[in-house]
């Protein structure tokens, strides 16, 4: 017995535990923490993914049908509501409507299955100690995994769009879609800054999720994915900046669209959208995390 | 804190408020506040002024009625709830079973759900899955069960696997609550040698049951709480005896009030 308790102590594990108000726990030991169980938030994701679509085999063909139906009926509305549009102009509307649809379901899946994962893990949380925001990152990382399915069906309608319509405004191969990483980054931070928040929000009010769906809905609308952020002129561009997915989703069609790389504005305004949501969410979360046990 | 003691607990208390009302909906906030009124909530004290050192290689178990406060303590050592006052210093890896099959996925098979359960309690995946074929022999699962999804098991099979996974671990601190009453005898005895060998490595464990003969048989050490006091501390025979009396006859002992 002498041995191991001097193998204790030389693999000394001091944990204290005190009292706190709303206020951040030490913040290294944590991120190290988060950083050292990054598998379990990783694993969790791909479990979760699995155990769903178990039993359907058509199940993750259902992740790129959905918005590319959707898609299809945006289309047909935007189409309508304008009294038609020429062939070229028609095939660049619905591959911004596409690529629009599917970066805004990116960012709605993070945020949306982010702010239940804490009401949701309840008996996980219950049983054991461990940096709560791994549940949320978990659900980024499953959203990111269902939204990469759907850039080859993107790029696929756009080299047949291109190839029946030559005259059509979207470039072919440019070296600006290297802008794409950086900006599906941007989604993915600002989208887990929300989950945070959102998730947070929903430990104290359980029908957060509930007004979240309608609140996504009308943010789609407010963004610009039936329409072109081009559309906006003067002070009515701030609409754009006032977004949280407003600059992201202009870069996404400058990119996508036009072949153009985002503007100044646009950059500056993803990066800091990404940052805020991330340290606003980041604060309010982990300043709970600690109530989430007994709220649960 | 000594290096001998693997949990010091200083006057530790632990109050929740409770909301009384309706659901805890923005709506109802919303209407609360449109009318003036206030969130009526209740504080609960789950644990009063406890003080309490364990060292390395002890088995404590706890006892008390429903509402004493065990679970509460089980959860704030493991650092899941934090103290309201007071401080617990924790001197080792912890591994909690406070509540069965945590973390289980039915649609999963048993080893997605191992490897899950390890990954949760801080292993890394080489280390769970080196050890997966190691946790299902060890919780008596009939052969290909391991690879069936764990909806197919029965609550017994279920909570064996989930003991395996928590002592896998090989912790410092074992925390289980009401954990022992999963298996049929011949585990429950199994589940008792792995932890007296356990033990013999100087590891810690602390244990919450209701089955009385099993804090007699473990443990070298018991605690009684009664609604958030410690009433009682001492040799199990003792404590439990003490405990049984309280449950016949209603009244705490005499010496409670010098606790």
């Amino acid at each position: 017995m002498s041995n191991t308790s001097a193998n204790l102590e030389n693999s000394v594990n001091l944990q204290v535990f005190e009292p706190h108000k709303a206020s951040l726990p030490p913040l290294i030991p944590y991120f190290k923490e988060f950083w050292k169980r990054r598998a379990f938030a990783i694993e969790l994701s791909r479990f979760a993914d699995k155990a769903e679509y178990l039993d359907s085999k058509l199940g993750k063909v259902w992740l790129v049908m959905n918005p590319l139906l959707l898609a299809t009926i945006y289309f047909l509305l935007v189409t309508v509501l304008r009294g038609g549009m020429k062939s070229n102009e028609g095939i660049t509307t619905l591959a911004h409507i596409l690529i629009g649809l599917f970066t805004f379901y990116f960012a709605q899946s993070c945020i949306s299955s982010g702010a239940t994962s804490i009401t949701a893990g309840g008996r996980l949380i219950l049983n054991q100690a461990f940096p709560r925001a791994l549940l949320p990152f978990s659900s980024t990382i499953s959203a990111f995994y269902q939204f990469l399915p759907t850039l080859p069906v993107y790029i696929f309608v756009v080299v047949i769009g291109k190839w029946i319509f030559p005259a059509t405004q979207i470039p072919g191969f440019t070296w600006n879609y290297l802008w794409i990483p950086f900006i599906i980054a941007c989604v993915g931070i600002t989208g887990f800054g929300l989950s945070l928040l959102f998730a947070t929000l929903n430990v104290y009010f359980r029908d957060t999720t509930k007004l979240l769906s309608y609140a996504m809905r009308i943010w789609l609308y407010a963004s610009p994915v039936l329409w072109l952020p081009d559309m906006l002129h003067g002070w009515h561009r701030a609409i754009l900046f006032i977004n949280p997915l407003g600059p992201v989703l202009s870069s996404t069609s400058n990119v996508w669209i036009k072949g153009i790389s985002p503007t100044s504005g646009e950059l500056i305004g993803c990066i800091a959208w990404a940052i805020g949501s991330l340290l606003i969410g980041g604060f309010f979360f982990i300043s709970r995390e600690r109530d989430f046990a007994v709220r649960i | 804190m000594p290096n001998n003691l693997a949990v010091r607990i200083e006057d530790l208390s632990i109050k929740y408020k409770i909301n009384v009302d309706t659901k805890r909906t923005m709506k109802n906030a919303l209407m609360r506040a449109s009318k003036g009124e206030q969130v009526r909530t209740r504080t609960v004290e789950a644990i009063k002024h406890l003080t309490m050192d364990l060292p390395h290689g002890s088995v404590l178990g706890i006892v008390g009625a429903n509402g004493a406060g065990k679970s509460t303590l089980m959860r704030s050592i493991a650092g899941i709830l934090p103290p309201t006052e007071g401080r617990i210093t924790v001197n080792g890896k912890i591994s909690t079973l406070l509540a069965l099959g945590v973390g289980f996925n039915p649609a999963l098979s048993g080893r997605d759900n191992i490897i899950l359960g390890g990954l949760a309690a801080g292993m890394n995946r080489d280390e769970i899955e080196g050890k997966t074929d190691e946790i299902a022999q060890f919780a008596d699962l009939p052969d290909g069960f391991i690879d069936m999804p764990v909806r197919t098991y029965s609550s017994g099979m279920y909570g064996r696997v989930a003991f395996s996974v928590a002592v896998s671990m090989k912790p410092d601190i074992l925390l289980l609550d009401e954990a022992l009453s999963a298996g049929d005898a011949s585990f429950k005895e199994k589940s008792f040698n792995k932890m007296r060998e356990l033990c013999a490595e100087a590891r810690t464990i602390v244990i919450v049951s209701h089955a009385l003969a099993t804090i007699n048989d473990l443990c070298d050490r018991a605690i009684w709480m009664n609604k958030g006091s410690l009433v009682q501390d001492g040799k199990p025979e003792a404590v439990v005896e003490e405990y049984l009396k309280f449950l016949k006859v209603g009244t705490l002992p005499s010496n409670y009030e010098d606790m």
